[in-house]
This record gives structure tokens, sequence and C-alpha cells, in this order.
């Protein structure tokens, strides 16, 4: 037999949402396990899905249900924070232990952006003042929690998913709650202003609070607690807890000290690899590549199966190109719907748009199509619609060819209704499990069975399911009223015919069909 | 007059046979608990098939310019088995191969595959259930320790506040059963998870339910967000999950990733919709004081590359919520074949011996090698999945001789070009039928059975129940029960085990067999099913009362607790592309049962519903010009049908629907893929990708590679 050869080692440097994809993604490629794969955590916490956050300050989800699954054969160390890459030795000193990779994979993440405004110009790396919080961790978010209880007013700084579905989230929980944003309307970065602004009109209705075109100029603070925040309006909010939600920052700071290219994120080519040492990639919100930084979770997933592609394949199969275009962005906000994907009417590029604005309701539905494709759609309020056409996103030849009917799929489609007795037409099944027509029964009817028993028995009607019992039973009556006297006298000069016993079982018991 | 059961799919509505009006002998409904005296067209017709005017009533024999013949029986067993031999002899024993099917009793069934592993000796044997039944089969043996598709009486769901179905028409497939669902309806709990909205989605309306119209192939991932959600919002039944599960850390975090959002953007259906159904869910769970919760799966869900892992997630969502094993709650796995559960039990899978005994286990070797008077070392090894075996067949190294029983592989198979191939292909097909099926068609020898009502026999129905079935009429001179083919081809084989022809003989030795397995039906005798009384397996003592409940003690595991397994969807073996952008679902109209071998040819059900049909929606019919007067052919990189289009807002515009009882052009399963689940071994055919075209009025509406293989 031969030497099993040494195995392959991968580290990933961060134990978030993409680190472990990718660990997943590599354990379930590599079918002969010729990889080893190391996953370090800076947190002691289990790996967690982050996106999931902001239902923890909503009190919709307990921390539990957070937890991500630990992928078969891959290893994770928690609490294990790496401070330094040596190149030169491939190896990373986590707590003094120089850990060897063959390939190293920075899963980072990122950083909240905490803006250095007076009242918040500590040192990077100080506790922010009491009752100021950012959501990026577990930790974050039970602050949140536990702050939210004697909080009466809050800011959110940021109008972006993150600020929106935390001010919801605490406003669940009985804060009222202030949303501020430099940007003229919410979400600036998914929506156009026309949705925008009518997602501020919900979550208005929800008791959330928007001001648009307003920057934090500062905030204050007394006995060590924040009490407001100045804008650079000269206005003030009173404010005893303020979520910081402005955006996040490539985590980039191993990397530049590693000597790597950094820009706004880790520089990566669309292999993933780092610019400056192809056995180094980047993956997820650390990195930066050809098409930018991604800050959501679905392109952080693509980048980390397309790297377990490469590196488990080697040069089998084509590079993936990394496309961080038309992710979707959906909203998580209890009693707010949204969901955007794709290209918007503002960069419809030419491309075919119909909007829908509904602002009564706060209603905003927008479709994108370049030909026989839905390449872009914006959904608010309508959520329902939202599903029904993200599933249709980016798959041509099935979109309607009169694109109207894409807002309103069931407008105009008549629904087969039972109807009466009396004005169903006579081709309509009653009875489907035998196949019975009203022109059957109005034929029974006519041939002597003048009574629900006596039409069971003659054309089985009622016998399958039982469910038009009752339908039988209104045309029946139907019959009687409208040809009482021909009724009586053909019943009588007619008896039963074959084995009754069952039917008659069957019509004791009681009728399956609602409403009968 | 005679008291028995319809001889078709597996609520086994009983009936009674009696001559009618015209002194033909003529079905009507019993009162019974799992019909409750109804019955659907296919039960009262069923008498019609007695007298089927193509019934074979003697040996057909093909000859050498493809004509059939007719010999006696004597020379078509003589040269039968003596063809056996030769190729025996020359290819190793493997080389025949038996399948079997879910319709056969269990009679038929325990002997069919006695017969396989101690006469002919081969470890190739498998059966149609495989298409039917496997992954849940699978995924209740993993949870659960063992498979009943029912471990409760049809009856128990009339008390439920909520009732989740998965992928099941049973409005349609069996419609008598809709009955037990008027209670959940009355309390608006019935959730139909279906891309179509069937006949039994239909029964969601006017506020008796809703109807989750996913994408095809998603319902995995719609039962992981709603387990996400019963977890994340604490609706979970935590003592239950504590006493009695393992494995609830891996579930939890596995679904950690499956947030409703997300979910929503898989399967089409809106997050607070997803949320509602798991709330209501819960709120009809025992733990949060409902009145019970059922979670039942149909082939809609079952029939994918990840079948056995959706009914887990299933299984897992049941779990959660503390359903199983508590009276009036649980999970199920609704049963199409009619005897699809005994037909599984007894022998016919590639793996197992009768009793649902493992084929590699020593032990269970050793006590069926007993009850066969056979040394242990001479039964076969375990041998492949029926997908696997078909496209084996008469390829170098595969089997080169076929017994079929009950089945009709040409139009019921994936991918059925190619299994139509294979079947050509073969040294010696042989096909025991009682009318010329598709399959029968391509045999070699056919040799002609009796039919239900001509027969004695038990079934075990849907819900774990042996039932008997018994004799009507005299069978028509020259046919045979199976039971006397495998005893005369055994004869002649130098079969050192007894074949008995008597069916009590039979099921007294079934039982032996069976007795001590996981489906045990020592006790059950006859004597006892004559007498009227209702016996579930396991039933391993004359004394012993049956089970129509399992789980109420504990989990058939050997720590007595259910097995969480987590679960993730693969994905579509065949997905989208702009060649083939439509999804394909196929399933069953209500007057056809199964291959249609049986029902097309009873008048009155081919008369109501005489062919094939694509069902398309309207927005989807105006994108490909199709206005629902013309034949459509729906293609993939298998191969096409052509049928009649029939314009509906039933269905999802991206999706189309055909059924599958039909043949020749219009066989949908030329179209569906072959790629099955690793687990069960079960296809996928309830989702494919197709390119949908209209035919042209004028031009011809054939290809003619469609042309059915005929030798």
């Amino acid at each position: 037999m031969t030497r099993q050869p040494r195995r392959t080692r991968v580290v990933v440097v961060g134990a978030g949402m993409v680190g472990i994809r990718f660990a997943e993604e590599v354990a379930r490629a590599d079918r002969e396990g010729r990889f080893e794969v190391l996953v370090l955590g800076e947190e002691a916490y289990e790996p967690y899905n982050r996106i999931l956050l902001t239902e923890l300050v909503a009190g919709r989800a307990d921390l539990a249900s957070l937890a991500l699954a630990r992928p078969d054969g891959v290893t994770v160390r928690l609490a294990a924070r790496v401070q330094e890459i040596d190149r030169e030795a491939r190896t990373v000193q986590v707590d003094g232990e120089a850990i060897p990779y063959d390939h190293l994979v920075l899963a980072t993440g990122a950083q909240a952006r905490v803006l250095r405004v007076p009242g918040l110009d500590g040192d990077p790396g100080d506790p922010l003042p009491g009752g100021v919080f950012v959501l990026r961790s577990v930790d974050d978010a039970r602050g949140i929690t536990a702050a939210a209880l004697n909080a009466k007013r809050a800011v959110v700084v940021g109008g972006g998913p993150l600020g929106v579905e935390a001010a919801c989230g605490m406003r669940l929980r009985g804060v009222a709650v202030d949303v501020i944003s430099f940007a003229g309307h919410l979400l600036d970065r998914d929506l156009d202003p026309e949705p925008g602004r009518l997602l501020a009109a919900a979550v208005g209705d929800l008791g959330v609070t928007f001001h648009g075109n307003a920057a934090l100029a500062g905030v204050t603070h007394s006995d060590g607690h924040v009490d407001g925040v100045g804008l650079d309006d000269g206005r003030t909010l009173a404010a005893d807890l303020v979520v910081l939600a402005a955006g996040a920052v490539p985590e980039t700071a191993l990397a530049a000290a590693a000597g790597l290219e950094v820009a706004h994120g880790i520089v990566v080519g669309d292999d993933l690899a780092t610019t400056v040492d192809p056995a180094v990639f980047a993956i997820g919100d650390c990195a930066q590549t050809p098409s930018g930084v991604s800050g959501l979770v679905a392109p952080g997933w693509e980048q980390a199966r397309a790297l377990a592609q490469r590196l488990v394949h080697g040069e089998i199969g084509e590079p993936v190109p990394v496309v961080l275009a038309g992710a979707a962005m959906r909203l998580k906000a209890a009693g707010v719907s949204l969901v955007s994907m794709g290209r918007k009417a503002s960069n419809a590029d030419g491309a075919r748009v119909l909007t829908m604005s509904d602002p009564y309701a706060r209603r905003y539905v927008e479709v994108v199509l370049d030909g026989d494709e839905l390449v872009g759609m914006t959904c608010l309020g309508a959520a329902e619609l939202s599903s029904t056409l993200s599933v249709q996103f980016g798959r041509p030849g099935v979109v309607p060819l009169d694109p109207l009917q894409l807002l309103a799929p069931s407008a105009g489609q008549a629904d087969a209704a039972a109807g009466s007795p009396t004005t169903m037409p006579g081709s309509t099944t009653v009875c489907r499990c035998n196949g019975v027509t009203k022109r059957d029964l109005v034929k029974a009817w006519e041939g002597g069975a003048c009574s629900v028993d006596a039409l069971a028995t003659t054309t089985r009607a009622t016998t399958g399911c039982g469910g038009c019992t009752s339908l039988v039973r209104g045309i029946c009556d139907w019959l009687q009223t409208s040809d009482p006297d021909d009724g009586v006298s053909t019943r009588s000069a007619r008896s039963t015919s074959g084995d009754g016993v069952s039917q008659v079982e069957v019509l004791d018991r009681e009728p399956v069909v609602k409403g009968a | 007059m005679t008291d028995t059961h319809c001889p078709y799919c597996a609520l086994q509505c009983a009936m009674r046979l009696a001559p009618g009006a015209d002194g033909d002998l003529a079905a009507s409904p019993r009162e019974f608990p799992t019909n409750r005296g109804g019955m659907c067209q296919k039960g009262w017709t069923s008498a019609d098939l007695l007298r089927t005017a193509d019934r074979i009533t003697a040996p057909l024999r093909r000859d050498p310019d493809g004509r059939f013949v007719e010999v006696s029986w004597d020379d078509a067993l003589d040269e039968i088995a003596a063809r056996v031999s030769k190729l025996q002899d020359a290819h190793g024993r493997d080389t025949v191969a038996v399948f079997g099917g879910g319709g056969l009793t269990n009679e038929k069934a325990y002997l069919l595959g006695k017969f396989a592993r101690t006469v002919l000796r081969t470890r190739f044997i498998d059966y149609n259930g495989r298409f039917c039944m496997s992954s849940a089969a699978a995924a209740g043996n993993r949870a659960f320790g063992i498979d009943r598709g029912m471990p409760f009486p049809l009856t128990d769901l009339g008390g439920a506040d909520a009732v989740l179905l998965l992928g099941s028409n049973l409005a349609d497939t069996m419609p008598p059963a809709v009955q037990h669902l008027g209670g959940v309806r009355e309390r608006g709990g019935l959730v139909v998870v279906d891309p179509r909205r069937s006949a039994t989605a239909r029964l969601c309306d006017d506020g008796a339910g809703e109807h989750l119209p996913l994408v095809p192939g998603t319902d995995l991932t719609l039962l992981l967000g709603l387990t996400h959600i019963v977890l994340a919002e604490g609706l979970a039944d935590a003592d239950f999950l504590v006493e009695r599960t393992n494995g609830l850390d891996d579930v939890r975090r596995s679904v950690a990733a499956w947030w409703p959002e997300r979910v929503a953007s898989v399967t089409g259906i809106d997050e607070g919709r997803l949320r509602r159904i798991a709330r209501q869910l819960a709120a009809a769970s025992p733990s949060r004081g409902g009145a019970g919760a059922y979670v039942l799966t149909g082939r809609g869900a079952e029939q994918h590359v990840d079948g056995t892992d959706t009914v887990t997630a299933a299984i897992n969502l049941a779990l959660c919520l503390g359903l199983p094993g508590r009276v009036g709650s649980g999970y199920g796995c609704i049963t199409g074949q009619g005897n699809g559960q005994g037909g599984r039990e007894h022998g016919q899978k590639s793996d197992q011996l009768p009793g649902y005994r493992m084929i590699d286990d020593p032990s269970a070797r050793e006590h069926v090698a007993a009850v066969w008077g056979v040394e242990p070392d001479s039964l076969p090894g375990k041998g492949v999945p029926a997908v696997d075996l078909l496209m084996r067949l008469g390829t170098d190294d595969g089997p080169r001789a076929l017994f079929v029983h009950g089945s009709n592989l040409v139009v019921s198979a994936p991918d059925a070009r190619t299994v139509t191939e294979r079947l050509a292909s073969l040294d010696l097909l042989v096909v025991c039928d009682f009318v010329p099926s598709e399959t029968a068609l391509l045999a070699d020898f056919i040799l002609p059975t009796t039919q239900w009502a001509e027969e004695e026999g038990t079934m075990t129905s849907l819900e774990g129940r042996v039932i008997r079935r018994r004799a009507a009429v005299t069978p028509p001179a020259g046919v045979r029960s199976e039971l006397d083919i495998l005893a005369g081809l055994g004869a002649r084989l130098g079969a050192a085990v007894a074949l008995p022809t008597d069916p009590r003989e039979v099921f007294d030795e079934l039982r032996r067999a069976s007795a001590g397995g996981r489906a045990d039906y020592a006790g059950i005798s006859y004597a006892r099913l004559d007498a009227g009384e209702a016996l579930y397996w396991p039933c391993p003592t004359e004394e012993h009362a049956g089970t129509p409940r399992l789980f109420a003690e504990g989990f058939a595991h050997g720590d007595g607790r259910a097995r969480m397994v987590a679960v993730s969807p693969r994905g579509r073996d065949d997905d989208l592309t702009r060649e083939s952008p439509i999804f394909l679902v196929t399933g069953r109209v209500l007057q056809h049962y199964q291959s249609g071998a049986q029902t097309r040819r009873v008048r009155r059900l081919n008369d109501a519903a005489p062919a094939a049909y694509v069902e398309l929606h309207p927005q989807l019919a105006a994108r490909l010009g199709i206005e629902g007067v013309e034949e459509v052919r729906v293609t993939s990189s298998r191969g096409s049908m052509v049928a009649q289009a029939r314009i509906s807002a039933d269905i999802r515009p991206d999706t189309v629907f055909a059924p599958f009882h039909f043949a020749g052009l219009a066989r949908i399963n030329s179209v569906t893929n072959a790629a099955t689940d690793p687990i069960s071994g079960m296809p996928e055919f309830k989702v494919c990708a197709v390119a949908v075209e209209a035919v042209g009025p004028t031009g011809p509406s054939v290809h003619p590679e469609l042309e059915e293989v005929a030798r």
C-alpha cells in the first residue's frame, strides 16, 4: 500500500457565516479526505447566524436558534484570536502557538463603523459610552436587548437594512425609536427615492420616526450614560439608547500587518487569491473583489463555494466569477415586508420598468425586464408577491408575455366558483369521485330519483368522499322547488334499485363540506 | 356475495362483490374505517376488470417473427426453466433478475422473494415500490427505527386541529380518504403543499385551511424554514425533545441557516405565511394545548434526489412539535400502491428478507434460512435498487434475464425510453400479468395470472393493518396464480425448498419468517382476520391484539428515542436552463391507477379520462403561443411526450403537469429523470427541466424517435 500523502492544511480565520460555510463546502467537496480544515473564531460563542441578530433584538428568536451547524470533519477553535500571519513560514500565531497552513483563507468579516463625532471620540478599541451600541455580535444584541428594558427613547444612526431592522425590533420592545440618516430616504443603496419614502411611511405607522438628510453631529451623556444625540442641522433628539448602524468597515488589520494589499478591503482577484500571496485568500465582507466589497451574505456564500471548488478540484473547471450585482435584500422586520433584487428603475439601463405605487397602503411594486427575463424587482408591502417574484428572478422564458401580470398575478382571473345549484352550468362536475355532473343529476331526477338517497343510488354522487353531499342536497332542493309536482309523482312511481344499504350509511353521516 | 377490498390503491376500500342488475358481478362499498362506506369511480367500476376483453388466458411465447403464440403451461415453464438454467450456467446466478410490485399480495411478495433467494439464488431482486415508498421508508427507519407508513389508524386524523400535507393529492388518488380531513377542515387547519392547486389543495378553500403553491422540489427547504420558526420562536415541545429524542442540537444548528426570508426566496412562499403556518401547527400540538397535529408526506415531496432528507425534515418538524408517539398527533407517509406497505416488508427489496429483516444481518439470515430450510450462506447478498437494476439489464456485466411481476415498467419507470431499451436488450424477459401491458408486449413469455377477485390473500393497507382479499369468482381456465407459477418454475429448476401454492399456507410460513422481525406478523392469522379482528403489525403472538399505534412507549431504536438527523437540500438534479426553462411535475388523475394497465381497460374510466394532457398556466400558454386547443410537446434531455394542452390557472406559471398513466407518445416518463436519492434509490420523478412547444395543427405530431421499441 502506498503511503498516505500528507493532507493539505487549510486554515480559515473567522468563524462567521462565510468562514463556516467555506469549511462546510470544502468538507462536502473533498470526497477523498485530502484536506484538513481548521477554523479559528475570535468570539467565544459557537458560530452563529449573524444575520439573525436583529431577530434577537426583536425577540423573535432565541440565542440557541442562531447557532450554525459544525461541518463534519472540520475543526473549529473558538476564542482563538489570530495575532499575526507569518507568510514566510506559512503559519498563523494564536496565543503563542504557530499554526501551519498550506492555504490560508481570511474570512474576518467587517467591523461596525463608529462615527468619530463629539461624544464618540475615544480611541478605536475603547468601550463605547453607556447606552451606545453597535450591532455586530451576540454581545451587542444582548446589550441592546438589556438596555431596551429600561430605555424610553432610542436613536438608530443609519438608515440601511440593519438600522431599519434594529429600529423595528426595539419598537417591538416598546421603545420609541428615531432613525437618522445622512441620506434622503431609507435604504438608499437598495431603493430609489419613492419606495424609500413609502418605507419610511410604513415604519412610521409602526412608531418609528425617520429623519433624513441628517448626519450625526455628536452624542451627549450624563453620568456616563447617553442622554441624546445632536444632528448637523442643530436639532437634538433625546435618547437613552443609541444604536450605530452606519455601515461596516472590512476587517483588514491582520492582512495589512502581513503585507497584503489592502484598499477598502483585502484586495483579491477573480480567483479570490490575494494579489500578493497565492496561498492566502479572502472571502466575505473583508474581501475586495474586482466587483467590490459585498457586505451581504449571499455573495459571501457564493465566494465560499467558488473557492472551495477551486481548492478541492484544483484546475478542474472554469474559474467562477464572483458576482455581486443582483444580490437580494430581504428586510427582516416584523410588520414590514420588503425585498429588492437586481436592477431598479434608476439603473434599469434601457430595460423595461413597470411600477405600481400605492402610498395609501404603503405598497410599492416595481419589476425590471430584459427581454423575457426578470432582472430586477422591488416589492414593498406585498409579501406574497415578493416571494412569487423572487423565484422568477433571473429565469428567462417563464415571465408572462404581458408583464403587467407580474404586478398583479391574480388580477382579472375569475376563480372557478362552485356557484349555486340554480345557476351552475349542467356540465359542472358535482361529484368528482364518481364524475357526476349536474346534468346527470337532473336526468336522474327526471328518471324518478327524487331524493338525495335515490340520486346517490342512481348516479353514485356523494358515495366517494362525501364532499358533494350538501351540493347534491342543494340541487335536490332546487329541483323540488322548481318542479314539485313532477317530482312527487315520479318519485312514487319508482323504487330504489340495487343494494342501497351502503348509500344510506354514507348519507347518514355528517356532510364534510364546510358551511353545509 | 363476497366481502373483499378494492384492487387499487393503499386505502383498500372495503367492498362487496355481488351480481348487479344486469347479472354481472358488481362492486359496492362496505362500511369500513378507512373508506367509511365511500368508494371512488375506480372502485365502483373495478368488477369490469374481470371482464376485460383482452384478458390473456393462455401462456404466450414470442415467435422468432415477433408474434405471440399460445403454448401449454408445461411447454412454457419447461422452456423458461431451461433457458434460465442455461443462462445461469454460462453467466452465473446473478444473470437472472426479478422485478416485483407493490400491488402483489403479501403471499406473492413473500414467495417471490423466497423464489429469488432460494431457487434462482440471485441477488438481483427489487420492485416498483422503490419508485413509491423507499424515501419515506428510509427516513422512517432512520428516525424511528421502523417503517410503517402511518403509525396510527387513518381515523385518528379526524380529531386534529392542524394537518400539514406535503405532496399528496389524495382527493384524486384515494378520494374516500378526504372524509378523514373533515374535522381539521372545519377547524380551518388543513395546509396543503403542492405546486398545483390540485383537488386536494382546493379542500383548503373557504377558510378550511391554506394551500402553499411552492416551487417544485423545494419541500425540504420549506420544512427547514418551518422548523427554524418553531425553534426560534420557542414553539417547540421542549420536554418531549429532551425525553424522547436525540440529535436536536444538530438539527437546530442546521436550520439556523434557513430563516424565513431566505426560505421565501427559494420556495416562493412568503415569510408571513411561513410564520403563520408554523404557529398554527404549534398551536395545534399537544404541548401547547391543541387537539393534535399531523405532518403527512406523499410522493410529491418524496420523489426527489433528496427525498429521504425531505421526509427526515418532515419528521424533524413533527418531533420538534412533539407529535410522533402521541395519540391524536404524528408523522405519517401516505402509501400509494395497494400493498405498498406489505410489499416492502416481506423480501422484494434488494436488501431485505421477510419481516423487514436486513439481508446483511447475520442473525436475520440465520432466522429466515432456518424457516426456509436452507443454509444461511446459500442466501445471496444485497442487490441494487430498482433504477440501478433496470439500467444494468442486458449490459455486459448486467442480468440477461428478468422476471416481472405486477409492474408495467415500460410506462412507470423514469427515463422510460432507456428502460425500454434495456428490457429489449435482454436474452429472456418473462412477464406475469393478466393483460397485455406495454411491458408484457416486450416479453419472450407472458404468463397469464389470476387477478384480485379471483384469489385469496392478504394486503397491508396504508395504516399497517392487514386485511383479507377474497376470491369472488372462479378464474378463467388457463390462468394460474403467481404462487402456482413460482412453484412450477421451482420444481423445474430443482428447488430445494417448499413453494406452497395455498395462500393460507404461504401466509403461515410468512408469519414464521417474520416472527421477531421489525414487521412481525407472527400473531396474525387468516382465522383472526376472517373473524373481523382489526390487526395492525407488529403482532407477535396469537394472543396479541396488534399495534394500531406505534411509539406510545418508545421508538424502535435501542434507546427508545427518535433520532433527529440534520439535513440540507441537495438541489434538483436536472435544473432549469435557457433551453429548458420550465419545471415538469407529474401525478395521477382520479380515474386511473399507476401505469393504467388496468384502468385504461375499464371503459367507464377510459371514457371519463381517455388521454394524457399537459396542464399549463394561462400566462405560460400565452408566452408559448398555446391556445389550449392544440397538442403540445414536452421535451427534456431524455425524451419527449405529446399530449393535449389544458390551460388552467391552478398551476404555477413556471411549471407544467402531466399525468403518468399513459403510454406511447403520451408517456410522460419518457421525459422524467432517472437520477436517484443516494440513500433510498428513489428516482426524482417529481421535478425536471423541460421545454414546451405547440405541435402544429397540420404537421406531424410525432417524432420518429418516439416510436415504441418493438422487437
